[in-house]
């Protein structure tokens, strides 16, 4: 059933540091639910399906918003939308975040969903999540005890579970420096092309090395497990060797074993096997005229 | 709806469709209709001033401006809100109903159910087989059993929750298989005969005998996934019962005049003490064109509470009242001689109906009868089965019934020319049963503008040059087809008009149009306004159209069967042209010219022989016409002439006239992900005559697009028993989970209109609503066979789909051998 939007309290904090002791203080009774865009929790809301009723409204805290560059890496406030990071001239240096960020949903979409609530709903189709893995993206969370950093890989514990505690609220991710040279591919496969959730998609990274060997691979996967995963067999069957129709074939042969997919109703789980294949030879082949071999 | 003689159908009669008793059939006495100088098709000043031109719809401002009027946006002093209790079992007894906790929550003002107006109602009169609300069994998730008035929609809700209803569950039915494996599984009880809700045959000519005497014959199993219309309205209405007794509904329907009727033979009321409106529509496609649960609940709350009582579906129950388009399956065996003529045809058709009837009788009939042009069909046979299965009832969509068998058809004539080794569009040519002609199954056809249609789409898309030319993942296809404008008959037998207009003018320089006539947004009020402006000289801003009021418009059957331009037009042609008549009399007899001189055009009477002298306002000739005739009005009205075949059943499927498309569309298909893209669509339509070609344009894309989502995208299916939700539930009753095309996945449509001026329609206007979709599925699977060498013969062709036909099948091989046939530079 609907939820009705009059039975519903917000708390408007004045800054971070008072949304931080208001959701703290809230964990007494009711938690607070943080709420940015509120493209996932409307949409919760209007199914029934969110149980809590009182709301921490983060547009106050400014914070948590701010696209900066220090020194080559990139932190991204969590308040962040999709439309101002695929915006941004900072940008120009991470492409994958850009071409995920114009994937998510439609433009209206795009300019209220955040970063942080991508990360925070923790959805396997995240279609942010997989550019987050290839770039070993770090997320910062802060609470009332203070501030932490966790690799974005750790924080994902298993279906919609993330290593936060319920006081913590998502401030920034961060972004390294994506290493000189690197190849860098971002693919989403939906239904249709605006308003649609992903089959599969992916973002993947390959930087060539001294002799032509690949030294640092990273294909990360999103609507094909319970989280957003890299597919380690494969990375190791490219790392350390040059590009070459063989690899590329024992990359594919590696991709099978560690990607199994989920079933549901939006595809069959032999059509995304077969998908992501299709994409990572597509990788491949764009990155480098050896892969074809 | 038979034609009243025992006449010897050409094939097997079919069972079933008895009169009952207490109903009289018609007489066949049709109401002559005037006879206009030059015919309909001329126009009344010398040139069009208006038809066939550019112009604004109506209402069209208040729309974009947010400031149009829909049912959800009326608000009643004390109106209460209300909610319908849905079934969770796909198929369950009703073992009993306990209302009493949602009636004492505060807020709470009534509550009924279906014991409280347990009359079956039905659209088709001789399948009248559904209840407002539920009585003693649910037949699909979403089936409506109880209705809560409260304070506001909240209150319902919790209320809802509070209703007890005891189920005993039976086995459900949820495919066509299932239906007919398992007739003591029984859906709806007033089938009759296990889940049987319709089966007819008719044969025309020696299909036997035609097939064996073809060069090629060609076997296909087609599946034709359905769909739903998805308007961006939701339904709703507003029902007031006042103290006198007399009830009013608003409601987003297409057909006020059929639910005016059902209203009051369900809540026991007479007829003349309801009364109907429709508020602007946002949209209906076929959704809104029979009674719903909301109606019914709404005007009996209303009766019960004393109060005005709104009802607004959720999205997800748009999803449940559904109506859409029939799965199903439809085995065909069609065969050509070696130079391209098509010699015979023999169908097979499931058609998986759902739940209830709605208008399932005429569908079952459409799946074979709207087959028979625009290629001459020597020889023809189809046996339709509908099924009653445990999901939501499937009736009209745009293209009701044709659509299904029009995919097979069309795509059987693309595997004949390839196993011939001919062009289809030259085949499609050679076919052409012609104008002024009989089909096979005695459908009379008028005008017919299809090889314009041919040409066009031929020349704009660049055929001769694409055709097997396009290097592989690439392709073109090509389909045809026929639609109704209109039937012949209204759906409750009586000796009626169709259509009817009462015009006024007024002294001011004002017109107003009367007629219960149905605008979903297809633009019929427009079409109104255009005429009298077009026959009295006015300026579109001095005509107002009242429509679809039961107490204040004369009766018009409603927006379906792509009836209303051609019928309602036809009514407002006549009745501006008495008031013309009468006008240009007066101006002659002043003036000492002969009336056929006088023209009203641009606000301006004159003679045409003297303007210069013999002129005055448009205004100032209503006033003389006025001084010399007493207060201004008309009338006309519609009926089709007696048109049809001479057996059972040979009157579904006519119509006073047929409009005609071919389609081509060019795909781009990606062989490793089995995405396909369609690129451009090119729809040639004969309408005709454009009465305003924006609108025109508007349908043929609209109708275009309509049939590429349900092509590539539109799922139609239903869930296992799992935890968490029923058996039989829909997969994704949302806007988000039912994929329907954005605009970023919309082709390149490209809009053809063909003008063959009809005859018998306004101005020699026909359909062009519906008719434009039909070719949009055929050509898309047979571009698709061009580009990848595998057929298309189940929908949607979705990436899934298309990967599992490149995999089974040798693609690339078929590929290369069509395209040796009519390879090499032409
Ligand atoms: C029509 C539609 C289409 C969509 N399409 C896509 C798509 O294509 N791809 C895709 O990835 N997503 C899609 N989404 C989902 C959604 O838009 C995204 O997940 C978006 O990033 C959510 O951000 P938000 O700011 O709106 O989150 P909200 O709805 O405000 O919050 C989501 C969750 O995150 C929590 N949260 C938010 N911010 C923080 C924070 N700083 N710290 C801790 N917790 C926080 C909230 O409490 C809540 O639980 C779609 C949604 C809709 C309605």
């Amino acid at each position: 059933m609907k939820t009705a939007i009059s039975t519903l309290a917000v708390e408007c904090p004045k800054h971070l540091k008072h949304a931080l002791t208001l959701l703290h203080e809230s964990l007494a009774t009711e938690r607070l639910t943080p709420l940015a865009g509120g493209t996932d929790l409307f949409v919760y809301l209007n199914a029934g399906s969110h149980r809590g009723t009182r709301f921490l409204d983060l547009a106050p805290c400014a914070e948590l918003r701010g696209i900066k560059a220090i020194k080559g890496r990139l932190r991204i406030g969590a308040l962040e939308t999709f439309d101002r990071i695929a915006r941004h001239p900072k940008m120009a240096a991470w492409p994958l975040l850009v071409q995920a960020a114009r994937c998510v949903g439609a433009a209206q979409i795009q300019n209220r969903g955040t970063i942080g609530g991508n990360i925070a709903n923790a959805s396997p189709a995240g279609d942010s999540l997989p550019v987050l893995l290839a770039y070993d993206a770090l997320v910062h969370v802060a609470s009332v005890r203070g501030e932490r950093t966790i690799p974005f890989r750790e924080l994902q514990t298993g279906y919609r579970q993330l290593a936060l505690e319920a006081d913590e609220l998502i401030v920034a991710v961060e972004l390294p420096e994506v290493p000189a040279g690197a190849k860098q591919f971002f693919r989403k496969v939906g239904t249709r092309a605006a308003q649609s959730i992903s089959k599969v998609v992916f973002a993947g990274v390959l930087v060539p090395g001294r002799g032509g060997q690949w030294s640092h691979v990273r294909l990360a996967w999103g609507s094909m497990a319970p989280i957003t995963v890299r597919s380690l067999r494969a990375e190791a069957a490219l790392l350390a060797h040059k590009p070459s129709a063989q690899a590329a074939a024992w990359a594919d042969v590696a991709l099978g074993e560690d990607l199994v997919p989920i079933d549901d109703i939006r595809s069959d789980a032999e059509y995304r096997l077969s998908a992501a294949r299709h994409v990572l030879a597509q990788f491949l082949r764009s990155s480098h005229a050896g892969f074809r071999g | 709806m038979s034609d009243g003689k025992p006449t010897q159908a050409p094939g097997t009669p079919p069972a079933g469709m008895a009169i009952p008793g207490n109903r009289t059939m018609p007489k066949e006495d049709r109401l002559t209709p005037p006879v206009w100088e030059g015919g309909r098709a001329a126009p009344p000043n010398g040139d069009f001033r208006m038809i066939g031109k550019r112009n604004r719809k109506v209402e069209g401002l208040a729309k974009v401006t947010g400031r149009a009027v829909y049912a959800d946006d009326l608000v009643l002093p004390r109106m209460l809100h209300a909610k319908l209790l849905r079934s969770i079992h796909a198929h369950a007894r009703i073992v009993s109903i306990d209302a009493s906790a949602a009636l004492a929550l505060p807020g709470v003002h009534a509550v009924v159910t279906g014991a409280d107006m347990p009359t079956h109602f039905g659209i088709i009169p001789w399948t009248e087989d559904e209840q407002a609300l539920c009585t003693d069994k649910v037949r699909y998730v979403g089936d409506a059993i109880a209705a809560v008035a409260a304070d506001d929609e909240r209150t319902c809700e919790e209320a809802l929750k509070l209703v007890r209803v005891e189920y005993e569950p039976l086995p459900a039915v949820t495919d066509i298989e299932t239906a007919l494996a398992h007739p003591e599984w029984q859906v709806n009880e007033k089938a009759g005969e296990g889940n049987i809700s319709k089966h007819v045959r008719l044969e025309f000519g020696d299909v036997d005998g035609a097939l064996a005497a073809s060069d090629h014959v060609v076997e296909g199993d087609y599946w034709y996934e359905g769909s739903t219309h998805a308007p961006l309205e939701p339904h709703c209405c507003v029902a007031e019962f006042d103290s006198t007794g007399f009830l009013t509904v608003w409601s987003s329907t297409q057909v006020a005049h059929y639910l005016h009727r059902d209203l009051a033979k369900v809540l026991n009321l007479p007829t003349q003490r309801v009364r109907v409106i429709q508020p602007v529509v946002g949209g209906g496609f076929g959704g809104k064109s029979e009674p719903f649960s909301l109606e019914f609940a709404a005007a009996k709350l209303s009766m019960v509470t004393g109060r005005p009582v709104k009802i607004l579906y959720t999205r997800e129950e748009v999803f449940y009242a559904h109506r859409g388009r029939h799965p199903m399956r439809l085995r065909y065996r069609t065969g050509m001689t070696a130079d391209g003529a098509i010699t015979g045809t023999d169908a097979l058709v499931q058609l998986d109906g759902g739940a209830y009837s709605s208008f399932g009788l005429v569908t079952t009939y459409y799946s074979g009868q709207l087959l028979t042009a625009p290629y001459a069909l020597p020889a023809y046979r189809f046996d339709s089965t509908r099924v009653f299965t445990n999901k939501p009832a499937c009736g009209p969509k745009r293209g009701h019934g044709s659509v299904q068998p029009r995919f097979a058809f069309e795509c059987q004539l693309d595997k004949l020319c390839e196993k011939a080794g001919l062009d289809p569009i030259e085949v499609r040519r050679r076919n052409f049963i012609g104008e002024r002609t009989k089909t096979v199954n005695g459908m009379r056809v008028t005008s017919n503008g299809f090889l314009e249609c041919l040409d066009a789409v031929e020349r704009e898309s660049g055929w001769a040059a694409k055709f097997r030319r396009m290097p592989y993942g690439r392709g073109i296809g090509v389909a045809g087809s026929m639609y109704i404008s209109g039937t012949n008959y209204c759906i409750y037998p009586n000796e009626m008009p169709q259509s009817a207009v009462q015009l006024r003018l007024d002294r001011s320089g004002r017109a107003t149009v009367m007629s219960g006539c149905s605008d979903i947004g297809q633009g019929v009020e427009s079409v109104l306004a255009y005429i009298v402006c077009e026959e009295l000289g006015l300026d579109l801003r001095d005509v107002r159209v009242v429509a679809a009021d039961t107490d204040l418009t004369p009766v018009d059957l409603g927006a379906y069967s792509s009836r209303e331009t051609f019928m309602v037009g036809n009514a407002c042609l006549d009745a501006a042209r008495h008031l013309r008549l009468k006008i240009a009399q007066t101006l002659a007899e002043r003036w000492g010219v002969a009336a056929g001189e006088i023209v009203l055009a641009n606000g301006v009477a004159c003679a045409s022989s003297d303007p210069g002298r013999f002129a005055i306002s448009v205004k100032e000739a209503f006033q003389w016409a006025e001084a010399r005739h007493g207060t201004l009005g008309s009338v006309g009205w519609y009926q089709s002439p007696k048109l049809g075949g001479e057996y059972r059943g040979g009157t579904i499927g006519a119509s006073p006239a047929y409009s005609f498309t071919a389609h081509v569309a060019e795909v781009e298909c990606d062989p490793e992900t089995g995405f396909v893209a369609v690129k451009h669509i090119w729809v040639a339509h004969d309408c005709g005559r454009a009465l305003n070609p924006v609108t025109v344009e508007g349908q043929m894309e609209g109708s275009a697009y309509m049939g590429f989502g349900e092509a590539l995208l539109e799922t139609q299916r239903y869930k296992d028993a799992a935890p968490g939700h029923a058996f039989g539930l829909h997969h994704g009753p949302s806007l988000l989970d039912y994929r329907m095309p954005t605009s970023l996945d919309t082709p390149e449509l490209h809009a053809l209109i063909v003008e063959s001026v009809d005859p018998e329609g306004p101005y020699g206007a026909k359909e062009a609503g519906e008719g434009p979709l039909h070719p949009s599925i055929p050509a898309i699977a047979n571009a698709i066979h061009d580009a990848l060498g595998v057929r298309c013969d189940a929908l949607p062709f979705d990436p899934p789909s298309v990967m599992r036909l490149l995999r089974a099948g040798e693609a690339r091989a078929n590929w290369e051998r069509a395209r040796a046939q009519v390879g090499g530079p032409r």
